[in-house]
């Protein structure tokens, strides 16, 4: 198998291909590059274009004036052979081929294609990425496949997608919540490389402390089940599995052949491997965020504490659902509360309805927080930020939000018991955006709703449930 | 090392083996089923159900019928050698109405189990991931419901434990409304015999163990179906 370390780990990069008709998406993608970034192009009428963005245009590869650790292709698939022998020749470090037009399109031509550029990169021992595929986006390089994935941050979530969309999707929606990767590998046909490849990669990857995979299909079921089993004993793996066929489309005669889908049996291996699973991009930033930055809950107790006492019933219902105990407090903590808390439109039962009791003293949130801490009813805490009422007042106030702030983080430092936010962002999108970014900037875990909120928290619980 | 009987199958050009053989390679890898006999004639039926003890079940075999109770090819509960006559006829009748042209080999001839929590368990060949097991409560309801849950073989025994409890029927194992409680370390070990059994015998394509029935004390599993692969 050749080593994906020169070609994940880049100093020099070459774009094959980059032509003007795609607004030069992949110099310009990777004009962030923190190495050193040249263009092959033999096209006369799209050089001066490339040359204009200041970037050195070469007739081959073999011109390149130092070794090249990583070229991407985007050449039609004609010529995609010729590039691949290329490579081979000038002993680069892989090759990503977004070029298309090979096994994925069940005709003829492109399957002998795909096995004439197969066996050139087996025979060289050539890391081909793909083809058909994204290939890289490595953030702390400026590696990007899209100009609006960020550049110039270390991420942590490594991610492995068969399909360019969803890898692309999610650098992107991850990163505006916070959820940055570390390297993400698009692998499309995955010919030379693919999945259990990849997470074998990642799992020894020390940038990488998470690791995320959108997956449809594999060619060796068993080799995939492996190495998922070595990515899980190093760290935290959450699987998205698309394609939900049914076996119905197999002749069976058995009711278990009849009843064993695609989903049930990639459900039943998640299982086996203790790895997670989601079932939608939104589902996998969540967790993602749960698993950054939460600690994982050492039993089931949950204090929900609200801004309003009239959702009290469904914010518990929405825990319940996932799993979760929203218990009676001690009462040690009962007696503590009763000296402070404002019951005149509000109460401390659980779910706590503490809006007027802040408001009355910020100090007061500390205190409600420390009572929880010290609750062992209590294994975690899910908090309420109301934009509803407060995102307009924050906008204004930014102090107080500041505050607000910081009584989270500095719970965090103090407690062992994990704390998430809940953002709804209401009728006040632009406001509630604005007090996300802050949460985020304080890596304090911020969700949507409470009901995903109880969703992420309770799939990362079941991890530490898998390895106990 | 493939078992004789599915190897003379396939020679005969045979994907599905009759309930007998099914059971007879199924006691041989450990898995606990009713002990079940081929009687050719109504002669050798009562022989067989004599030997056995009353009551017994008889059901038709014949490579041309696998829905055996649809077509009246299954009698159960029959005390007495003379009940287990007029069984055998009806029997050898409903299978020549239903398939004039089929051959009729005769009954299956085994003892009638005493009835247990039914429950179903199963392996069939992912293309990816090959094969995998099936477990779950038994009866028409699981059609309905696929209240199942799989896992891939080979198996560990913590594997074998949740499966068994990662159904949502899994309180009527544990003994519902006073009922007893099935045993799930029987349960858990047949699944791990049957993980063994589908690792040591690729040719098996597809199995069904339904009904099994789950006792307080053990489990038995009194039908069985076994398909080979297409050979190639």
């Amino acid at each position: 198998m050749p080593d994906l370390n020169r070609v994940l780990n880049p100093k020099t990069v070459v774009v094959v291909g980059d032509k003007k008709a795609s607004g030069y998406m992949w110099l310009n993608s990777l004009k962030t590059f923190t190495g050193n970034l040249y263009s092959v192009q033999l096209d006369e009428k799209e050089i001066p274009g490339i040359e204009e963005l200041g970037i050195q245009n070469f007739s081959g590869l073999g011109e390149i004036p130092e070794p090249i650790d990583f070229v991407v292709c985007a050449v039609p698939r004609q010529v995609a052979p010729f590039i691949v022998k290329d490579c081979v020749e000038n002993n680069v470090g892989g090759v990503t081929l977004f070029t298309s037009g090979f096994a994925e399109t069940g005709e003829e031509e492109g399957q002998a294609l795909q096995d004439t550029v197969e066996e050139m990169a087996r025979e060289g021992d050539l890391a081909l990425i793909g083809p058909n595929c994204m290939g890289l986006h490595i953030p702390e390089l400026g590696i990007r496949f899209n100009v609006d994935q960020p550049a110039g941050v270390k991420g942590d979530v490594g991610f492995i997608s068969q399909s360019g969309t969803h890898g692309m999707n999610f650098s992107l929606a991850g990163a505006a919540h916070g959820v940055i990767c570390s390297k993400l590998i698009s692998f499309g046909n995955g010919i030379i490389l693919e999945a259990a490849d990849y997470l074998r990669y990642l799992a020894d990857d020390p940038d990488t402390k998470f690791i995320g995979m959108y997956i449809e299909g594999t060619h060796d079921g068993p080799r995939l089940i492996e190495a998922l089993r070595y990515a899980v004993s190093k760290k935290p793996v959450v699987t998205w599995k698309g394609g939900q066929t049914e076996a119905g489309s197999r002749a069976t005669q058995s009711h278990t052949a009849s009843l064993a889908t695609n989903q049930a049996v990639w459900e039943a291996i998640v299982k086996q491997v203790g790895a997670l699973s989601v079932d939608s991009l939104d589902e996998m930033i969540d967790v993602m965020k749960a698993l950054r930055l939460s600690k994982p809950a050492k039993g089931p107790g949950m204090a929900l504490l609200a801004m309003t006492g009239g959702q009290s019933v469904v914010l518990t219902d929405a825990f319940a659902k996932e799993g979760w105990d929203v218990p009676l407090l001690s009462d040690e903590s009962y007696a503590q509360f009763s000296e402070f808390f404002n019951i005149i439109g509000g109460s401390y039962k659980n779910p706590l309805d503490m809006a007027g009791t802040i408001s009355q003293d910020p100090k007061n949130l500390d205190k409600i927080l420390d009572i929880i801490d010290a609750d062992d009813n209590i294994d975690a805490l899910a908090v309420e930020l109301s934009a509803t009422f407060m995102a307009r007042r924050w906008a204004k106030k930014p102090e107080e939000f500041e505050r607000l702030l910081d009584s989270i983080a500095s719970f965090r430092e103090r407690s062992e018991k994990p704390l998430v936010t809940i953002l709804h962002p209401a009728h006040v999108e632009a406001e509630a955006l604005e007090a996300r970014l802050k949460l985020q900037e304080r890596e304090i875990a911020v969700f949507q709703s409470f009901e995903r909120a109880a969703a992420a928290m309770a799939k990362v619980a079941t991890l530490s449930e898998h390895n106990r | 090392m493939s078992h004789a009987i599915i190897d003379a199958a396939r020679s005969g050009g045979r994907s599905l083996l009759s309930e007998v053989e099914a059971k007879a390679v199924l006691a041989d890898a450990g898995i606990p089923v009713t002990s079940t006999k081929l009687a050719a004639n109504v002669d050798e039926a009562v022989g067989l159900a004599d030997d056995f003890g009353y009551p017994v079940a008889l059901k038709i075999v014949s490579d041309a019928i696998t829905h055996k109770s649809d077509i009246g090819g299954v009698e159960l509960g029959l005390s007495d050698a003379d009940a287990v006559r007029a069984a055998f006829d009806r029997i050898q009748a409903a299978g020549k109405g239903a398939a004039p042209d089929a051959v009729i080999d005769g009954v299956s001839v085994q003892p009638m189990a005493a009835s247990g929590t039914e429950v179903i368990m199963g392996m069939t060949k992912d293309p990816q991931f090959g094969p995998v097991l099936m477990f779950g409560l038994g009866g028409v309801l699981v059609e309905v419901l696929k209240d199942v849950a799989f896992r891939v073989v080979p198996l560990e025994p913590r594997d074998a434990n949740q499966m068994v409890r990662d159904i949502k029927g899994f309180p009527v194992l544990e003994g519902y409304r006073g009922a007893p409680a099935a045993d799930l370390g029987a349960l858990e070990s047949i699944l791990m015999k049957l993980s063994e059994f589908a690792a040591a015998n690729p040719e098996v394509s597809e199995l069904d163990l339904n009904p099994i029935f789950a006792y307080d004390d053990g489990a038995i599993a009194v039908d069985a179906r076994i398909v080979l692969s297409d050979q190639s």
